[in-house]
């Protein structure tokens, strides 16, 4: 079990620094949106200092010092979720490609063949989250770009919960596309579903605005959305909060729960996609 | 000694009605080279499928060293290689890293992996290019990395479909001395499937002749061409109008004499062909009939296939891809 885990890790890791520009774009796509989009729609300066708008959308923020921090924090789980929308195309090319035919024919534990892919994935979809957020804290000594500003203590405690936020969204967004990849068997397909989560998935979310901006029906959906869920962890833990209905474990045994719900999703496709027929 | 394989009255029909192995009952020794030939979506690459647990049987059952692949389909797999009929190479990876990953998947440590991969590369000629990407192998080595993937694992017994799809007549022969071997050296079971009759005829010790899901015949080559085609002598005339039935007919040990349409010859089936030569030429010249060639035809596959069927043999150079995909559902047929 674990040699076939770890082989499946290795193969999977070798593929992906075989394509650079995998890495380059995990790498670059998180950085132009917090340069670029990040450093020009910032709420705060559509408002003069001290006008009531600015101060609506400073309560908005729940405590989060600037628009530019709240929206960088939010950055972690929408880098999150670009990173994983691809999670289910290695599947994908192995069954056109006759690989996995290969793959299903060695007497490797179904588990290990999924386990793996799934670690791997979820790897690879997780940290470029925290390297979005660590260069929105780097920004803040760049001369002219707003920087993201945590508070100066954020407890031991608090640095496990956000890991732990990060760990169980980038897991389930891999769970969710990889099942895609073990579902569809054509290219087209995959690629139209993801595009037709990836915003709404995203939108649905309070990851860039306040929740207080949305309209009611929206604020319902927000609330359960995993992405809010790991962003309300998140920022509660870093930003000196006020008025968030919960503390951070509530919504990190939401988070539990949704990963629960989608790893076993893919765990059952991908028994059914490596089953005999 | 035990066979190698088994079948029972083996079938498949899929959700659908379509019957794509009706019944196939057969026997492989071990350390046989044996062949199941057969022309385009005859049921061999759904028969190879379910041998080598890819593929759930609906009827009949099968054994690989005793046992049943349905039943424990993890033991089969350990004991079997496998070469597909398309390449499965990772192009991204090495050869080297390709058998890794196989070597790995088969529950191989790194320890022992490594020396029987080196040996496995060197045995198939691929030592020079084994830490080059695949994406850059010719098809004859791709062919050889699909072996070496099979063998990595030293499978008592190695399952190959259609082979030599797509390679040229010299990539062909030179891959009938991996399989030979293989099998010589290293005492492997092989069971491959092939429509090509000459790769039938020259690497099996035995075959089956396969045909719309159901075994015909079974036996070494020679012996299905001694039971089941005859020699024969073509005799062409300078006059191709002429009627030489009624001359050949009363000769001594003529088993048959059938014009052969639309070419004017006369086909005269014999014991043997070689001695009943200057028999003809005599008849022919006490006839008043000038000759203008005589051939002598060896029994071949393609007779014995023509006398079960009644229909003449077609190789041709698809494949089964459209089986195959039937059988996994993929979407892509063509080959690489």
């Amino acid at each position: 079990m674990y040699r076939e885990f770890v082989t499946v890790l290795r193969r999977e890791y070798l593929k992906w620094v075989r394509v650079p520009i995998w890495v380059a774009s995990a790498f670059v796509v998180p950085v132009l949106y917090l340069v670029l989009f990040g450093q020009a729609f910032d709420l705060d300066r559509l408002f003069p200092a001290g006008a009531s708008g600015s101060v609506y959308v400073s309560r908005a923020l729940l405590g989060a010092p600037d628009y530019f921090s709240y929206f960088a924090v939010g950055m972690v789980a929408f880098v999150t979720l670009t990173a994983s929308l691809y999670s289910g195309t290695g599947v994908l090319f192995d069954k056109q490609l006759g690989i996995h035919q290969r793959i299903v024919a060695t007497p490797a534990p179904r588990s290990a063949l999924f386990a793996g892919t799934l670690a791997f994935r979820a790897f690879s979809a997780a940290w470029p989250a925290f390297l979005a957020f660590g260069v929105a804290l780097a920004f803040t000594g760049v001369p002219g770009l707003v920087g993201l500003s945590v508070r100066p203590s954020v407890s031991p405690l608090g640095v496990g919960e956000i890991l732990l936020a990060e760990a169980l969204l980038a897991l389930m967004f891999t769970a969710l596309f990889l099942s895609f990849g073990y579902v569809l068997d054509s290219n087209e397909a995959y690629f139209g579903i993801t595009t037709l989560l990836n915003l709404p998935i995203l939108f649905t979310s309070n990851a860039l605005f306040p929740e207080a901006t949305m309209p009611a029906w929206l604020q319902s959906v927000t609330a359960y959305n995993p992405a809010s869920l790991a962003v309300n962890v998140m920022r509660e833990n870093l930003f000196a909060t006020r008025g968030y209905p919960y503390p951070p474990e509530v919504y990190l045994l939401g988070l539990l729960g949704w990963a629960a719900a989608l790893v076993a999703l893919a765990l059952y496709l991908s028994a059914r996609s490596l089953r005999v027929r | 000694m035990s066979d190698a394989i088994g079948t029972e009255a083996l079938g498949k029909t899929y959700p659908g009605g379509v019957e794509a192995v009706a019944d196939v009952t057969l026997s492989v020794r071990p350390g046989e080279i044996y062949g199941f030939l057969g022309p385009n979506g005859a049921g061999k690459t759904t028969t190879i499928s379910m041998l080598t647990t890819l593929l759930r049987p609906t009827h009949g059952a099968a054994w690989v060293e005793g046992i049943d692949v349905t039943l424990r389909p993890e033991e089969v797999r350990r004991r079997i290689g496998l070469v597909f009929q398309r390449s499965t190479a990772d192009e991204t990876l090495t050869g080297r890293e390709n058998l890794e990953v196989a070597a790995g998947l088969n529950g191989l440590s790194p320890r022992e992996s490594r020396p029987r991969i080196r040996e496995v590369l060197s045995r198939l000629d691929l030592t020079d290019a084994a830490d080059r990407k695949a994406s850059t192998y010719s098809g004859g080595m791709l062919r050889r990395l699909e072996i070496a993937a099979g063998i990595v694992h030293d499978p008592s017994i190695l399952f190959l479909d259609e082979p030599t799809l797509g390679l040229d007549p010299q990539g062909r022969a030179g891959f009938w001395e991996y399989i030979r071997d293989l099998r010589g050296n290293h005492g492997v079971t092989i069971f491959l499937t092939t429509h090509y009759l000459e790769e039938a005829d020259r690497l099996c010790d035995r075959l089956s002749i396969l045909d719309h899901g159901k075994v015909l015949a079974t036996g070494t080559p020679s012996a299905l061409k001694e039971t089941l085609a005859r020699d024969a002598v073509v005799v062409r005339t300078s006059d191709p109008s002429r009627d030489l039935r009624p001359v050949l007919e009363r000769l001594p040990g003529v088993l048959a004499v059938e014009a052969v349409p639309g070419d004017g010859a006369t086909r005269v089936e014999v014991v043997r062909a070689e001695s009943f030569v200057p028999v003809v030429v005599r008849a022919c010249d006490a006839a008043g009939i000038e000759i203008a060639s005589v051939a002598t035809r060896k029994p071949s596959l393609d007779e014995v296939f023509l006398s079960m069927t009644g229909r003449e043999y077609r190789e041709e150079s698809e494949g089964n891809h459209r089986e195959f995909a039937a059988a996994f559902g993929s979407g892509r047929h063509g080959g690489r």
